[in-house]
């Protein structure tokens, strides 16, 4: 375990040494419908002061460079943590995994093992990983965020 | 329940302290079981981490880095439910002591509960009220009640523990009176409560979910109740008596030296049957009776007390029937001679 620990905060004192500008930040959020008082349900975002099974959650990764080189070919990846199942994402514009982060690819187009030899289309529930690739530069200054849904297992 | 406040990083100590901690706490989950066996979901107590990778490319390469964690602990979900486990009505019988009904109680929640129990025997939609003997914990699991073996239940006491889940097999023993009618029905309820405590969906108890987090009351209201119906099974048996005369003339005169033939017919009516049925007919006095003139369902039977069914004594026939199900008849007939 120590040994870990140390291997670790040696990776980042690496990392950090080359001074990264691009800074991320995950939030995370619980979805609630609440009613108004004309009868109409709204959908608001709260922080997640409660949180019990069937809750919908909305994982929001900020980006921004902050520092005074534009950055490039800019790639986000979020595991998805085990007790969440995946929903979707806002945009859209995400490759997924479904096999802890070996093969990548759209939803649609991945395929998941069944016992008996024969495959079946992947469902979100299925995916481990998310993963957005910004195909343009980021400047220096600019900010952006990801934002995907999941539902507590 | 939030965990810990995401934040941004700004220095490199900051950024350290913070992944040390997030290893720590993704050590600790790793040792918890997987929350996604569970039918009632991720266990309460269970951290949700969440942490985004990224790389980008610099004048100087490619750079890693990592989000901070944002952490969420799941709270408990109090759900329960109770179910009857006997397949319809349980016969028994008037005057029967401790008439088993059995319900089973299932922890819906993803956190250990402990539940309190209590059965009402005062309910409306049926005949009558049984009375309350014992409500009886299922201990050797087997769903059948086993005196003796299965611990009584005793509320606030042996309250049943339950993990998320699991259930328990309850048995509710009542007792019914003497009086009580062939087809009358009893319903009894079980209702099993959280201790946590009860409440309308979403009402919140902090602090005392499993794993330090709240609990909240989930679509069972935090009670669950179910009920189980007995039904009185009486058999009882009518006789009736015919006599045929016929005198030494060939007619049917009552004349000494007159032949009776006395036919009784047992019918059993009601539900479920008659144990030990013995018919006793006394002769009637001025008459002697016919040595092994007696039959049951046309078959001859011997006087003596021997191992056919009949028996005569000197002053009375007697046939024993053994169980006769209700519907069924048994025809006996015996002769007597006018002296």
């Amino acid at each position: 375990m120590k040994a870990i620990f140390t291997l670790i905060i040696a990776l980042f004192a690496t990392a950090s040494a080359m001074a990264a500008p691009v800074e991320l930040n995950s939030e995370v959020y619980v979805e609630r419908l609440q009613k108004r008082a004309d009868g109409s349900v709204a959908t608001i975002l709260e922080a997640p002061k409660l949180v019990v099974p069937g809750d919908q959650l909305v994982f929001v990764v900020r980006y921004k460079n902050a520092g005074k080189q534009p950055a490039s070919n800019l790639s986000v990846t979020n595991p998805i943590p085990r007790a969440v199942a995946f929903s979707g994402t806002a945009d859209g514009t995400e490759f997924v995994s479904v096999d802890g982060g070996k093969s990548w690819g759209t939803l649609a187009k991945l395929k998941i093992g069944k016992p008996d030899g024969t495959f079946r289309p992947a469902l979100p529930s299925d995916v481990t990983h998310v993963k957005w690739t910004l195909n343009q530069t980021l400047a220096a200054g600019s900010v952006g965020k990801l934002v995907f849904r999941g539902v507590v297992r | 329940m939030l965990r810990t406040s995401s934040h941004r990083i700004h220095s490199r100590a900051a950024f350290l302290r913070h992944v040390s901690a997030s290893v720590l706490a993704v050590t600790i989950c790793s040792a918890l079981p997987a929350g996604t066996a569970h039918a009632a979901g991720t266990l309460a107590g269970t951290n949700i981490e969440n942490i985004a990778t990224a790389s980008f490319d610099t004048g100087s390469g490619t750079v890693n880095i990592q989000s901070n964690a944002a952490v969420i602990l799941v709270d408990e979900l109090i759900d329960v439910t109770v179910a009857s486990t006997d397949p319809g009505d349980v016969p028994t019988t008037p005057g029967a002591a401790n008439a088993v009904l059995a319900y089973r109680v299932t922890n819906n929640g993803n956190g250990p509960e402990t539940f309190r129990l209590t059965a009402n025997v005062a309910n409306s939609g049926d005949d009558f009220d049984p009375a309350l003997s014992q409500l009886v914990i299922d201990t050797n699991n087997n769903g059948v009640y086993d005196a003796g073996v299965d611990t009584i239940y005793v509320a606030g006491t042996n309250d049943p523990l339950l993990q998320p889940d699991q259930n328990v097999v309850i048995f509710v023993l009542t007792n019914i009176a003497p009086t009580q009618a062939n087809g009358e029905r009893a319903n009894v309820s079980l209702l099993a409560t959280s201790t946590t405590g009860t409440g309308a969906p979403g009402t919140t108890f902090a602090g005392l979910g499993e794993g330090g987090g709240d609990a909240v009351v989930g679509t069972t209201e935090g009670d669950g109740i179910a009920s189980g119906f007995l039904r009185v099974d009486a058999a009882s048996v009518s006789l009736v008596k015919s006599a045929i005369v016929a005198d030494a003339f060939g007619g049917n005169n009552a004349v000494p030296g007159s032949t009776i033939t006395y036919t009784i017919v047992a019918s059993v009516s009601g539900s479920g049957s008659l144990n030990n049925l013995v018919i006793n007919d006394p002769l009637p006095s001025g008459t002697t009776y016919v040595a092994n003139s007696m039959t049951l369902q046309a078959t001859s039977l011997t006087d003596a007390a021997d191992t056919d069914a009949g028996n005569f004594n000197g002053t009375r026939i007697s046939v024993s029937l053994g169980t006769v199900p209700s519907g069924e008849t048994r025809t006996i007939t015996f002769q007597t001679r006018i002296q």
